[in-house]
């Protein structure tokens, strides 16, 4: 049972060093695809003995929506919005991994530290989702067009809900999916407000957002 | 007894309800007036609630989820005023785009339901006693208000809108952090299932929580929320909402969405103080945090020219006093809860006399918005006089409670916080002072018919400033019976 | 003296055996191309003609560009002795001998470069700077490979690393041996210039980058650096195909089977791998080499929590 964890969780590592050193916005959105179907293994892959039809069903719907549905979103975006595909981050791309790898040492340097109760999950799950979780941010920081920041809080998502995974059982249903509705509507609204800035600005570079300051 | 399980529930929903309503109307006017109404009546409903609570002792419904207690309780009336103030202001400032076409059905759909929408996501927040449900509803605000900002899509609205989705999404994600690390913080206080967010129990069993966790949580927290809420340095995207949305939006951004967040993190503090031992560690934290909101916004209020940007700066200061205030504890707490009530009201009507004038003058730029009080007199002695209160003069309402902030921190023998609070307010305090006489009695400006003003504006505008002198001079026994209630939940007990 | 034997035995077979490996990559490569290809042993038929030729040096060229070949070759023979086959003990095995094994890689990179230096010429000093660039990417690749092999056999030799390695190692740390075995490939390709990072066939200025270093050479020097060459290739070689057979758990007989099975397949999927990849521009490398870099650390990482 735990190498499937593992797995799983190397994935979801790997998926994130895959989206520091991407490119081009169209393998970043196949990465983040592939990340959220990741995610939405791992509950299935810790619970262990056979998932309860909870597990089953909430894993199932993260998947649906983040491992499709958001894609599609963010694919749909990124043509309409006639980016250009190369992303051109503020921070290189090799200066990005080497960031990445800092991170992963960092979180488990943390990790050692905080000593959290992980309820017989894999030792992993934590540095992992804390590692996931800084390089979603930086993600966001570093790169300049406004899909790319929503893939990157995407990231930042998943890392928290790997670490919610880890570290807290029994989380009523009810308000996992309402914590899954929220980031459903938040990259919806993402997506219109993309919409609506190519529409007035015939681009979606967010440096050149630069009208308010002071 | 009578049965009031239904009235907390029904406070949520009764906004959500109204919200569907005016996605229904048609006309731009009718849209207005039902938000007018509809504030006032959810108002009233929750105006029974909070009378309650303050008699007999907090309200609980739907198994322990929902919850109201002395805190929330006075928090849902500060809302409440906030909302329904605005919601008149409104009214006028809308009039003229009606009547021009540029508050047409659309704009006036979107309005109207997200202000309904909004009220309820902060209601909700206001309410929940489980902790997931408030984060809920927080990310929920953020969402419903994203399109608030730009009721007309316009450019810069659409980048303060965009920053502020961004900022406030990535915030919110890392306060779930802090909520997830509290929950598993709580391993060994014999919690199981869904008790384990419901922060009745929590506070029951805090000297159970593990501190090590509570505390790496609480930092998440106060960053993600503080985020939220505009504390510096993570204010970035308040000055350009603010400045963008319509002055009503404004003022509920700045009266309540702000303080909506730091109920939040004040929820959370209780717990972090007793598992902590009570050593001030949570304390201190927001006493940081606070001391550089102050700072910084002193910093950028003095080189501000736009108005509204000014009151947004102004609005992270004020985060900062009360973030400080909570974070002195003691009497500082019972001075910051009153802080936030002046806050809220003052700053509402500054925006709206601020948005009137910029409707008025046709810029927000403070060099060109002169001689105010000959050409719009009302409107103009709103927005000096909310000024003048903001900037904390003598006998008005933000003076006391900052008077009594900075008093509990010399007590306590933090010199060094009160100082450096003084330094951050005296700045503020000049530079605002500069600007307000540069927009009263410096010459210029062809137009010199004064405006007409509605009787009931005029209305609501002096009552506004009587209020803030009156809470200057004396505080009613009422208020001071629920100030202290509020107060002894955080802890803050005189 | 049984397993002296063995170990000549191990030596001899590495030593013949290596210049087939490249015979078998260019034999896939032209069959993916749809040609037949050279011989399967051009490659010796190449180093028998070029022993019999004479050597040219340049006027400006020292004695390290003549000692360059014998170095380099004796540095990986070295390499060679330290690397135990298909489970069996190496010929030399000491704790710790794995940073030797690395730094005699090292050294035979060095003179290499440092010959290449040495001619003077411009064309080969930028093939030189581009192989030490690259390098000082791959190189802590390979140790922090080696290093999670340390950790997750409890060993510092190694000889012993790969004794102690079993199925059930593999079913504690999987996912970690699987990501050392992929970033050991990557290095693999790097070390030995194939693509995606240099086409060994090429000789074009503006993308080559070892075969720039060795235009000067001719003769039996040119025959020693093609040998040295494949030695290398060989020597890498073992050290992935030794970790991915651990994975079968064979004895007797049947581990030096699979062993040669395995290093036929490496040689055939680096043919695939160059019929099928384009060379990545040199900006590109850089990169590759940061995400081999990723992996190993994270190999590492995973096998320290789980070991420690």
């Amino acid at each position: 049972m735990t190498a499937l964890q593992d797995t799983v969780l190397v994935l979801l590592v790997l998926s994130s060093f895959a989206l520091l050193g991407a490119s081009r916005l169209g393998a970043c959105i196949r990465f983040v695809a592939l990340q959220g179907i990741v995610t939405g293994l791992l509950p299935i892959a810790v619970s262990g003995h056979g998932p309860t039809p909870r597990v089953a069903v909430i894993g199932a719907t993260v998947i649906l929506i983040k491992g499709f549905f958001f894609p599609h979103l963010l694919t749909r975006a990124m043509r309409e919005a006639q980016t250009r595909r190369e992303l051109q981050p503020f921070v290189g791309y090799v200066t990005s991994l080497a960031f990445g790898v800092l991170a992963l040492i960092g979180s488990f340097w943390l990790d050692s530290r905080l000593n959290l109760p992980i309820h017989g999950a894999s030792d992993l799950v934590v540095p992992v989702a804390l590692a996931t979780m800084i390089i979603g941010l930086f993600l966001i920081v570093s790169r300049r067009i406004a899909v790319s920041q929503v893939i990157g809080f995407l990231v930042l998502e998943n890392g928290i809900y790997a670490f919610g995974v880890a570290i807290v059982r029994d989380v009523p249903a009810l308000i996992e999916l309402g914590i899954l509705m929220d980031v459903f509507v938040a990259v919806f609204v993402m997506g219109i407000a993309i919409y609506h800035i190519n529409r007035e600005f015939d681009h979606i570079d967010t440096d050149r957002l630069t009208m308010l300051k002071g | 007894m009578m049965h009031t399980g239904w009235i907390l529930p029904a406070m949520v929903l009764a906004p959500v309800l109204l919200a569907l309503i005016s996605l229904l109307l048609h006309s731009p006017r009718a849209i207005l007036r039902l938000s007018a109404f509809g504030t006032l009546s959810t108002a009233a409903l929750s105006g029974f609630a909070v009378w309650r609570v303050f008699r007999q002792g907090p309200m609980f419904a739907a198994g322990h989820w929902f919850m109201l207690d002395a805190l929330s309780a006075y928090h849902v009336a500060v809302m409440m005023t906030v909302f329904s103030v605005a919601s008149l202001f409104g009214i006028s400032y809308f009039r003229e785009e009606t009547a021009d076409g540029r508050f047409g059905r659309r704009q006036s759909r979107r309005y109207g339901s997200l202000w309904f929408g909004s009220l309820a996501a902060m209601m909700l927040v206001l309410v929940s006693n489980n902790l997931g449900i408030m984060w809920i509803g927080i990310e929920a605000t953020t969402l419903l208000t994203a399109f608030l900002i730009c009721v007309h899509v316009a450019p810069a609205a659409l980048e303060a809108m965009w920053k502020y989705l961004l900022m406030c999404s990535v915030g919110v994600a890392l306060a779930f952090t802090g909520t997830l690390l509290t929950a598993a913080s709580a391993e060994h206080a014999s919690l199981h299932g869904t008790d384990v967010l419901l922060w009745t129990n929590l506070r029951d069993a805090a000297q159970f929580l593990n501190p090590a966790l509570l505390k790496a949580g609480f930092i998440f927290l106060v960053v993600g929320y503080g985020t939220k809420a505009g504390l510096a340095p993570m204010h970035n995207w308040l000055p350009d909402a603010h400045s963008q949305a319509p002055a009503p939006v404004s003022a509920i951004f700045s009266g309540f969405l702000l303080n909506a967040a730091l109920y939040c993190i004040l929820r959370f503090l209780p717990l972090v103080e007793a598992a902590t031992g009570h050593t001030g560690w949570g304390r201190s934290i927001l006493v940081v945090f606070g001391l550089l909101s102050v700072l910084m916004a002193s910093a950028f209020i003095v080189t501000q020219c736009d108005v509204k940007r000014l009151l947004a700066y102004s609005s992270v200061e004020h985060i900062g006093v009360m973030t400080l205030g909570f974070g002195i504890g003691g009497l500082g707490t019972l001075a910051a809860l009153f802080h936030m009530l002046s806050h809220s009201l003052c700053k509402t009507l500054a925006f709206c006399c601020a948005g009137r004038l910029g409707q008025v003058f046709g810029t927000h730029d403070m060099r060109r918005i002169t001689r105010v009080l000959s050409i719009a007199p009302m409107w103009g002695a709103g927005l000096l006089g909310g000024l003048l209160v903001l900037i904390g003069s003598a006998p008005l309402a933000l003076f006391t409670s900052e008077f009594l902030i900075l008093k509990a921190a010399m007590d306590r023998g933090s010199y060094v916080v009160g100082g450096l609070f003084l330094v951050g307010l005296a700045v503020v305090f000049v530079a605002v002072l500069r600007r307000m006489i540069a927009m009263a009695c410096s010459p210029a400006a062809d137009r010199t018919s004064p405006l007409q003003t509605h009787r009931a504006e005029s209305l609501l505008i002096l009552t506004s400033l009587i209020a803030m002198l009156v809470l200057g001079l004396f505080w009613p026994p009422p208020l001071m019976r629920a100030l202290a209630a509020a107060a002894n939940i955080l802890g803050g007990a005189l | 003296m049984k397993t002296l034997l063995l170990h000549a035995f191990m030596l001899f077979s590495g030593l013949i055996a290596a210049p087939f490996l490249l015979g078998v990559i260019n034999r896939t490569k032209a069959l993916f191309a749809g040609r037949k290809g050279a011989p399967l042993f051009q490659l010796y038929f190449d180093m028998a003609k070029l022993l019999r030729k004479g050597v040219t040096y340049s006027r400006t060229t020292t004695w390290i560009f003549r000692a360059a070949p014998v170095i380099g070759l004796s540095a990986v023979m070295t390499a060679m002795t330290l690397m135990p086959l298909a489970r069996m003990s190496a010929p030399l095995s000491f704790p710790g001998d794995l940073v030797l094994f690395a730094y005699c890689l090292g050294l035979m990179r060095f003179v290499t470069v440092l010959a290449a230096l040495d001619t003077g010429s411009s064309f080969e000093g930028m093939g030189a700077s581009r192989e030490v660039q690259f390098s000082a990417l791959a190189e802590p690749v390979l140790i922090i490979a080696i290093a999670a092999l340390v950790c997750a056999a409890g060993s510092p030799s190694l000889t012993a690393i790969f004794a102690a390695m079993t199925r059930a190692t593999w079913q504690a740390l999987g996912p970690a041996l699987v990501l050392i075995v992929a970033a050991l490939l990557v290095i693999f390709l790097v070390e030995n210039a194939r693509i995606p990072v240099d086409d060994p066939n090429t000789h074009l200025e503006l993308t080559m980058i070892h075969e720039v270093m060795v235009l000067d050479y001719s003769g039996p020097d040119l025959a020693f650096i093609l040998y040295a060459a494949s030695l290398k290739l060989w020597v890498l070689g073992t050290l992935i195909v030794n970790i991915a057979i651990s994975f079968l758990d064979l004895h007797g007989f049947f581990t030096p089977l699979a062993f040669t099975a395995g290093m036929l397949v490496l040689a055939v999927l680096v043919g695939i791998i160059e019929s099928i990849m384009a060379r990545l521009s040199l900006l590109k490398v850089p990169r590759l080499l940061m995400g081999a870099l990723v992996l190993a650390v994270l190999a590492f990482a995973f096998i320290a929590r789980f070991t420690s």
